[in-house]
């Protein structure tokens, strides 16, 4: 092994060279471990998109459905007949609940919605007044077409709707609702309202039911929370002010709108665990419920900063592959000049009789000492290239992002404004009790962190580039000729 | 000790062989010297018998064993020792470390023995404040004691040597034949001297010249 010996001896004695050669290999070491420092932070933050972005999954009354029926029994009956009225049935709680027990869902949240009427408050009036005329639950048939005045959200937690998880209303005293609220007429009311009737935490309002007996109900304001905004100009013409809205528990909204809603929801809105899996999920619910209802699934927040994450985790493999490749062959191009220079030693080293493969492992060796420093000098280094580009990358994708979320992103939800009288849906499942998706999706920030694997996996990028590097400039070793270099 | 049977060499043209049937023989514990033009193909002929080459025709015989049959590589490393005119000594290194790395490479019976190496360097004239210096920063004649020492150091027992005395001045030549002589009478070893002095190839026991393709034994 005396070809050890000659590479430190070499390397040692040729320190000026040493040091260029290592400057080298690091810069080239750099952006390799750069390049995988990001695809590594790109796959990490991947995975945490998926807890942080979500999906979820709503159960709902299956519209279609419900219009294909009218439309066959509109086919079937005369034409003098009365125009069939679209039907649809409000979700079962139990069904809800079967589909919460599946293995992806986090937690769930029940919507029911209704309205009701000011009693010993005043709402807050609006120049656009009030045009709904619909109350009651989804899919009951209505007998009624009278709406209330003021919005009661029915929810399990106000924690859980898009509103709340999506800043846009915050809790500014008290607390919000929860699921503990079951069964209780405890409500949170936005400030505005609030201020309006002087009401604070802890007081008690009474609200008039709009259907049925009309009777009063007194409940209990919890918590005030602020809507970041209140323009009735942004609601539909037959909408209440914002500001009129009144989050309850989905028990309490059921009451308002009748007995027969007990145990029933306009939507239930399910929190998947793994976004990557919501689609099966989907198909998994779908096998415990009727046809009556529908299962859709929303995790474009998931999938947009997927294919963000994905993006910059295809740069960062082409950044690792293409400063290899040019690594090696910068490399290769210094070795074969380096031996070319040291012809003399090579004839020297043959004809004393030294194998071919002893001297190729010599200039492997000397070339293995130096890419170990320029690995140490990588790693403190690469953090920082990889930090600059990593930025870069992601600043320039979410500029992407942003640009086709405007362009792809709709309007509001899947909800009815107003209601038409007959579906005595007030909101539907477009309320604001329900988690359609935001078009507002953060890219997660790049977290560069250089570990042990990062450095075991440069390491074999380094060790792979040394030896290509030699093996090519081998060839010149294995052919040269004793004769030819050391008698002229 | 060695034997060159028929022994030829062209270039290109077969027709116009450098030399051709050339039967030789070198005994241990003598030096030879052959002397010639410049391109007679003296350098040739020492280049098969030193193993750096193929003979086009013919073959060598070491101990009557062919070089084909003991192997090029294998010959080089354990049987036969070369000085060279430019030195050709390892660069980056210690005439120390120069001698101990051809012991090691030739499996020499001193090998690592660093004692053994820095002897045979003081006993050339290169002082223990020498030894451990860079080669480079030795004089020409130094560099080519310690190329002889590093010859002396291996445990072949035939060296050859190619014009070892054309980039020394006459006392330094004097000094490096002295040392031949002492490893061809001292060693026992079959030194073999290409030259084109006169002077050198006079102090050596035989001497052959090679003229018209064939050698011509002067004495």
């Amino acid at each position: 092994m005396n070809f050890f010996k000659r590479a430190w001896l070499n390397v040692w004695a040729k320190k000026g060279r040493s040091v260029l050669l290592i400057l080298v290999s690091s810069a080239i070491l750099m952006f390799v471990l750069a390049g995988l420092l990001i695809r590594s932070a790109a796959v990490k933050a991947t995975e945490t998109a998926k807890t942080d972005a979500g999906a979820t999954m709503t159960l709902s009354a299956n519209r279609q459905a419900a219009f294909k029926k009218i439309q066959s029994s509109s086919s079937s009956s005369s034409s003098t007949s009365s125009r069939p009225k679209l039907t649809l049935t409000p979700v079962k709680l139990s069904d809800a609940k079967s589909i919460a027990n599946l293995s992806n869902i986090k937690s769930y949240n029940v919507t029911s919605s209704t309205t009701a009427n000011a009693k010993s408050y005043d709402t807050v009036s609006t120049s656009t007044g009030m045009g709904g005329n619909s109350s009651g639950g989804p899919g009951m048939k209505s007998t009624s077409s009278s709406s209330g005045d003021t919005q009661i959200d029915g929810v399990t937690s106000t924690a859980l709707t898009t509103d709340f998880t999506d800043s846009q209303s915050k809790i500014t005293k008290g607390r919000g609702i929860k699921a503990s609220d079951k069964g209780t007429n405890n409500v949170v009311i936005e400030k505005e309202l609030a201020s309006q009737n002087n009401l604070t935490v802890g007081d008690t309002m009474t609200i008039k039911e709009t259907t049925g007996s009309k009777s009063t109900l007194k409940v209990k304001v919890v918590g005030i929370y602020k809507a970041s905004s209140t323009s009735s100009a942004s609601a539909g013409p037959m909408s209440t002010d914002p500001a009129n809205t009144i989050y309850a528990s989905y028990t309490l909204a059921n009451t308002i709108k009748g007995s027969k809603y007990a145990g029933t929801a306009d939507s239930v809105t399910f929190n998947v665990t793994n976004p990557a899996k919501a689609s099966a999920t989907k198909k998994a619910g779908n096998k415990l419920i009727s046809s009556k209802y529908s299962l859709s699934t929303d995790d474009s927040s998931y999938q947009s900063i997927k294919a963000s994450m994905n993006n910059v985790e295809g740069f960062a493999n082409k950044i690792v592959w293409l400063v290899a490749i040019a690594g090696t062959i910068i490399l290769a191009l210094i070795v074969i000049l380096m031996i070319r220079e040291r012809r003399f030693e090579i004839g020297v080293l043959l004809s004393l009789g030294e194998a071919r493969w002893k001297i190729v492992a010599q200039f492997f060796t000397e070339m293995l000492m130096v890419i170990v420093i320029a690995l140490a000098i990588a790693g403190v280094g690469g953090k920082f290239v990889g930090n600059q580009l990593g930025s870069q990358l992601v600043s320039q994708s979410t500029t992407t992002q942003t640009t086709s979320s405007s362009t792809s992103g709709q309007p509001g939800g899947s909800g009815q404004p107003g209601g038409s009288g007959s579906s005595g849906m007030h909101g539907g499942a477009g309320g604001p009790g329900s988690t359609t998706s935001s078009a507002k999706t953060k890219n997660p920030d790049l977290e560069i962190a250089v570990s042990a694997v990062d450095l075991a996996e440069l390491g074999g990028f380094g060790l792979a580039i040394t030896f290509l590097s030699i093996m090519i400039a081998s060839g010149g070793i294995l052919r040269l000729e004793p004769k030819k270099v050391l008698i002229s | 000790m060695l034997r060159t049977e028929g022994l030829g060499y062209w270039y290109q043209d077969k027709e116009q062989p450098l030399f051709q049937d050339i039967n030789l023989e070198f005994e241990e514990g003598q030096s030879y010297a052959i002397l010639g033009h410049s391109g007679t193909g003296k350098t040739t002929f020492l280049s098969l018998i030193a193993g750096l080459d193929k003979p086009r025709e013919g073959d060598i015989f070491l101990n009557d064993r062919s070089l084909k049959q003991i192997g090029l590589t294998n010959y080089r490393r354990h049987d036969v020792a070369i000085v060279f005119q430019a030195y050709n000594l390892f660069n980056y290194m210690s005439p120390l470390n120069n001698l101990l790395t051809a012991m090691a490479i030739t499996n020499a019976s001193h090998a690592g023995d660093r004692g053994y190496a820095q002897r045979v360097l003081n006993d050339l004239g290169i002082g223990d404040d020498l030894i451990t210096r860079n080669v480079q920063r030795l004089s020409g004649g130094q560099q080519q004691r310690v190329a002889i020492a590093r010859t002396m150091c291996c445990d072949a027992k035939l060296v050859v040597a190619d014009e070892p005395t054309g980039n020394l001045d006459e006392d330094n030549t004097k000094e490096v034949i002295d040392q031949f002589q002492r490893i061809a009478h001292e060693q026992g070893k079959c030194v073999i001297i290409v030259t084109h002095e006169p002077d050198v190839a006079a102090r050596c026991d035989h001497q052959y010249r090679l003229e018209n393709k064939q050698f011509v034994q002067l004495g």
